[in-house]
């Protein structure tokens, strides 16, 4: 099972669990419609459209309303940490939330002792904690972008505004130097996927892979296309394939989606997504042989 | 049989401290705090960061905004919110500009804000990962930057401050002026 965890921005929605299901623009979990816009509902419909493609189960979602006061933030974490055993996700991916670094380090805990330990995935705020925790090296696939990069390889910032400006300004292209000052520093989960201009694929501090192609500049300014690529990544992991290997098809798949959609600084990430099955049937079996499945090609 | 559940404390492991001229104002924070919901506890600042009193408030520090507008509503005073690691950087205050043609993007920190040049209307909102940024994202696109709310006024993270940062440079390009 996949499970996806994260706050989503309608106030006061109490804490749910389910399959998600899509009924047009929306997503629905637990008979609750969340919007499928920047955040964790872009993470999990790019995660559903994938999943779906592949004939796989939908990912189970946890969610709770916030928007930025932090108590549904506190229920999410706690759900976690009191029911993950018996959950026993083998995908976790962990996303929006307001950052606690005790709850982390509480979760962290509980899923070292776990029968079966998930494999961990941590975007957004989640990844902001785990590192600012000292415990990124427990996550399998941190998936920063250019300024979470330098974050990670700052070893004093508790979050992204606090970071050393010299690390700050710095382009995409210092990724590779900027990740190994995180591994250096314990500040990286086992393989990053680096989104940015170039999006660098680095694992223990060597670059396995960098995608350029195709160059979509417009894609940046999109609110929740970061998003899609974590699920993306997410449930590429899900179907089984190698870390790396899932994290170069979701930056490629991202990219491709992007170019489909024709995307500029004003599309709406929801347009990006509905390019995923296009992308799939086109490259999925070129880019990862998997080639036999329902609606591929 | 109901079973009664004593729930856990919360622990804090926060990263930020308020800082007070007065050990009064200190505890008055911290029960004003602690009334809004905040997980908060008053320490002992290390002796590099005493600016007042003896007596300092431990927040999580990715909260510091909706804490200092707290603050700052019910007319606490207050000397500072500082990074409780001694080393660690300011509060980063780059703004880079990026220009998409009929489109500007202006980021601060992991934020970024794109506009359309001619409307002034926001077109979308990224970065980040705070709970209040897809909030934010709902309530400032597809508005006019003269018309839509402060992010700093609606968020209460430092993802927020961020985005406010860049709505300020959004504000001042689009009113003609010229980029700090």
């Amino acid at each position: 099972m996949m499970l996806t965890a994260g706050t989503v921005p309608i106030k006061d929605m109490p804490l749910i669990l389910g399959r998600v299901a899509r009924e047009g623009d929306f997503l629905v979990v637990d008979a609750k419609r969340i919007p499928c816009t920047q955040g964790t509902g872009a993470m999990i419909s790019a995660a559903l459209s994938t999943t779906s493609y592949l004939g796989l189960d939908a990912p189970r979602a946890l969610l709770v309303g916030d928007i930025g006061e932090g108590k549904g933030s506190r229920e999410l974490y706690q759900y976690l940490i009191d029911h993950i055993a018996e959950l026993s996700p083998t995908v976790l991916a962990l996303h929006y939330w307001l950052p606690d670094m005790s709850q982390t380090r509480q979760l962290c805990t509980t899923i070292e002792k776990c029968e079966r330990r998930p494999i961990m995935i941590a975007d957004a705020a989640s990844m902001y904690s785990a590192k600012a925790a000292g415990l990124a090296e427990a996550f399998d696939i941190f998936t920063p972008d250019a300024t979470e990069i330098a974050f990670l390889a700052d070893p004093e910032a508790t979050h992204p505004a606090y970071i050393a400006r010299h690390l700050f300004e710095t382009d995409i292209s210092r990724a590779p130097e900027l990740a190994q000052a995180a591994y250096k520093n314990h500040g990286a989960a086992k393989l990053l996927l680096v989104k940015g201009a170039t999006d660098f694929i680095i694992r223990e501090g060597k670059v396995l892979a960098t995608i350029t192609e195709p160059d979509v500049p417009a894609l940046e300014p999109i609110g929740g296309t970061g998003d899609t690529i974590t699920g993306l990544v997410s449930a590429l992991t899900f179907a089984e394939l190698e870390l790396h290997e899932a994290a170069i098809i979701a930056a490629r798949a991202n990219r491709m989606a992007g170019k489909y959609a024709e995307v500029t600084p004003a599309t709406k990430v929801r347009q990006v997504i509905a390019q995923f099955p296009a992308v799939f049937k086109d490259y999925l079996c070129q880019w990862s042989n998997v080639c036999y499945v329902k609606g591929g090609n | 049989m109901a079973v009664l559940k004593r729930q856990q404390k919360m622990k804090l492991e926060g990263g930020g401290l308020v800082l007070f001229q007065e050990v009064s104002h200190a505890m008055a924070a911290e029960k004003l705090l602690k009334a809004a919901g905040y997980i908060v506890r008053l320490v002992a600042p290390p002796p590099e960061l005493r600016k007042g009193c003896d007596l300092a408030v431990e927040i999580n520090l990715v909260e510091q905004p909706g804490i200092e507008r707290l603050l700052k509503e019910r007319d606490m005073d207050y000397v500072s919110i500082d990074p409780i690691k001694i080393k660690t950087a300011p509060l980063l205050d780059v703004v880079k500009v990026t220009d998409f043609g009929k489109w500007v993007m202006v980021k601060a920190g992991n934020m970024k804000i794109t506009y359309e040049k001619n409307s002034g209307v926001i077109v979308n909102v990224s970065g980040g990962g705070c709970p209040d940024i897809p909030y934010l994202h709902a309530e400032l696109v597809d508005k006019r930057l003269d018309e839509a709310p402060r992010p700093k006024d609606l968020g209460f993270t430092l993802c927020a401050l961020n985005l406010d940062r860049a709505f300020d440079e959004c504000l001042t390009l689009f009113s003609g002026g010229n980029p700090k």
